[in-house]
């Protein structure tokens, strides 16, 4: 029968090429620009040097790099602990008997997903704000002007200023994840665990966690790749400043391509950074299976 | 009855304290997701002075000359035009090349079937945020930046992999009974694909579609380096030109945040379920 039904090849061709054509011109071409381009010290004129690996030899030499790469990982850190843990205890809530208005909640707490990244940025801009700010406005009105700071000038607390927004705006969407994989959890087992006396904190840590492992491991790549990937944010917000204390590999990538003019440099750092990233999902994906081997 | 070891009495109460603690604690994270952005747009609408004598205040009268000014003398108007009709083309695009791909990946066997699949499932994993320069780099050779069509190529090809992905295992799902009818009836394969299959595949392709218009509605990178014209800058862009222009003035970056958020906001009324889905088997295959 698969014969019957499998088309002409020029049918096939028809099908396919457009689709895949466009997208290795956009997609795996790139890859190849970068890393023959990182082989030369370029400033995008007509004279290129060839320099072999220097580009490379300097990449990892490159402290501003690897002081950017540190506050990528630093993200990562409050993701995982903001955004996949405050979505676990929301989705454990959320299942659980006692809430009501369970989908106005989800439908709520996944909004600002949607939310352009550029606009969250602004926004918090002004929820941060000296006078104008939603933040010290509540402070003040909970009477805890003490707290007050200068959220987006203090290089102590610029990374975690910068993680607020990023938590608020995800925790939603892995929240909406884990809730699928909880939801799937067959539910006799949790009345079981009910029945014989388990308190609901024992349930989540005993009994959820376990079983769905997979999907927190999928989360938690997600949140390494979603954080390497992280520019739009920083650029809006502070740009990397103040100094360079809320740089991050992508916009130190940006900086020394768009503003610098080395390209070669610059596809260095591109080529970098889809190592690091890879290799991060990589270790996470890795580490993970050892654990499951463990057990 | 089973018997209890605990007193029925103090367990009620205690599980009773639990749920009004849950509950309270569900409406302060909801509460928090959503007040930064309820505050955005009513906030939009009041006047420099009501802003800055209380921020927390309603508007007294709603100032919609807010959104004029931010249209016209922001320009917001020219960057919401274009950044329509990127994201509409794009969408339109990528779903019948997703659905040309993915109708073929789930339906025939080819040489090269699973090469193409790997093709796309590789694609989601390379952070185009590492692509900025070797793709304006390309595309400046290829004398592409700065047109009108410079962001569909992009944004087509970096909504295909996702779209793929969802329309492909719907696909698998229909049964085959339906094509083979067709052919048995003289229907050629293009024309099964489009008059039979397409129609059921509907409820993918829609989700597909939204997730793709907001995908494209929000891009920022590719639109920061690929255009520098004014003429085809998009809202993220604009905003940030906008942030410049009228640092200090907060009820216009409100009104034209406000502006940049209005179709997300209009889609996921009306979406929310879908998005959240088709986000989640994104991501889960992922």
């Amino acid at each position: 029968m698969y014969n019957k039904i499998n088309p002409q090849k020029s049918t096939l061709l028809g099908l396919l090429t457009p689709g895949v054509v466009l997208f290795a011109v956009c997609c795996i071409v790139p890859l190849g620009v970068a890393f023959y381009f990182s082989l030369f010290n370029w400033d995008g004129g007509i004279h290129k040097t060839f320099i072999g690996l220097g580009n490379y030899t300097e990449l990892l030499r490159d402290t501003n790099f690897w002081l950017a790469f540190k506050n990528n990982l630093l993200f990562v850190l409050y993701s995982v602990i903001g955004q996949v843990g405050i979505a676990f205890v929301m989705s454990m809530l959320l299942t659980s008997r006692a809430v009501h208005f369970k989908n106005f909640h989800r439908t709520v707490i996944f909004f600002p997903v949607v939310l352009s990244s550029i606009v969250v940025a602004y926004l918090w801009q002004i929820i941060y704000n000296k006078d104008y700010g939603l933040l010290n406005k509540t402070l003040e009105l909970l009477g805890l002007q003490g707290w007050i700071k200068p959220w987006l000038d203090d290089t102590g607390i610029i990374i975690q200023s910068l993680a607020a927004p990023k938590i608020w705006q995800w925790i939603g969407y892995y929240m909406v994840i884990l809730l699928g994989a909880i939801q799937s959890i067959d539910i006799s087992v949790l009345e079981c665990a009910e029945l014989d006396g388990a308190s609901s904190w024992r349930r989540a840590c005993f009994i959820v966690l376990p079983m769905i492992k997979n999907t927190m491991v999928v989360t938690i790549i997600l949140c390494i790749s979603g954080n390497m990937k992280t520019f739009d944010q920083i650029y809006a917000m502070t740009g990397g400043g103040p100094g360079t204390s809320s740089m991050v590999v992508a916009l130190y990538a940006y900086k020394m391509s768009f503003v610098r003019q080395r390209y070669g440099y610059g596809s260095a750092c591109a080529i970098g950074i889809l190592v690091l990233s890879l290799l991060l999902v990589a270790l996470s994906k890795l580490a993970s299976g050892r654990k499951k081997n463990d057990e | 009855m089973m018997s209890n070891t605990y007193h029925p009495m103090a367990a009620k109460a205690k599980s009773s304290i639990a749920s009004v603690i849950a509950n309270v604690l569900c409406w302060f994270v909801s509460l928090t997701c959503i007040a930064p952005v309820i505050w955005m747009v009513y906030s939009s609408l009041k006047t420099e002075k009501e802003f800055a004598l209380d921020i927390l205040s309603l508007p007294q009268a709603p100032q919609w000359e807010n959104y004029v000014k931010a249209f016209v003398a922001g320009n917001m108007g020219t960057y919401a035009v274009n950044s329509l009709l990127d994201s509409l083309l794009a969408t339109a695009a990528s779903i019948l090349l997703a659905f040309m791909i993915g109708y073929s990946i789930a339906r025939f066997r080819f040489r090269g079937r699973n090469g193409v699949y790997l093709l796309f499932m590789a694609g989601m994993l390379i952070p185009i945020y590492a692509l900025l320069l070797p793709i304006f780099i390309e595309f400046k050779y290829l004398h592409l930046v700065n047109k009108m069509y410079t962001l569909l190529l992009p944004y087509i090809a970096f909504a295909l992999p996702m779209s793929i992905f969802l329309i492909e295992s719907y696909v698998r799902g229909v049964p085959i009974e339906l094509e083979e009818a067709a052919y048995l009836d003289g229907c050629s394969h293009v024309r099964a694909m489009f008059s039979i299959i397409l129609p059921v595949c509907k409820p993918v392709l829609a989700t597909a579609a939204i997730l793709t218009f907001l995908n494209t509605w929000n891009e920022f990178p590719l639109a920061l380096v690929l255009i520098s014209n004014n003429k085809f800058k998009t809202i993220p862009i604009g905003l940030t030109y906008f942030r410049g222009a009228y640092a200090t003035s907060y009820v216009l970056l409100f009104a034209a945040l406000t502006i940049a958020s209005l179709p997300v906001i209009v889609l996921y009324l009306c979406f929310n379920g879908q998005i959240m889905k088709g986000m989640m088997s994104g991501a889960v295959k992922g």
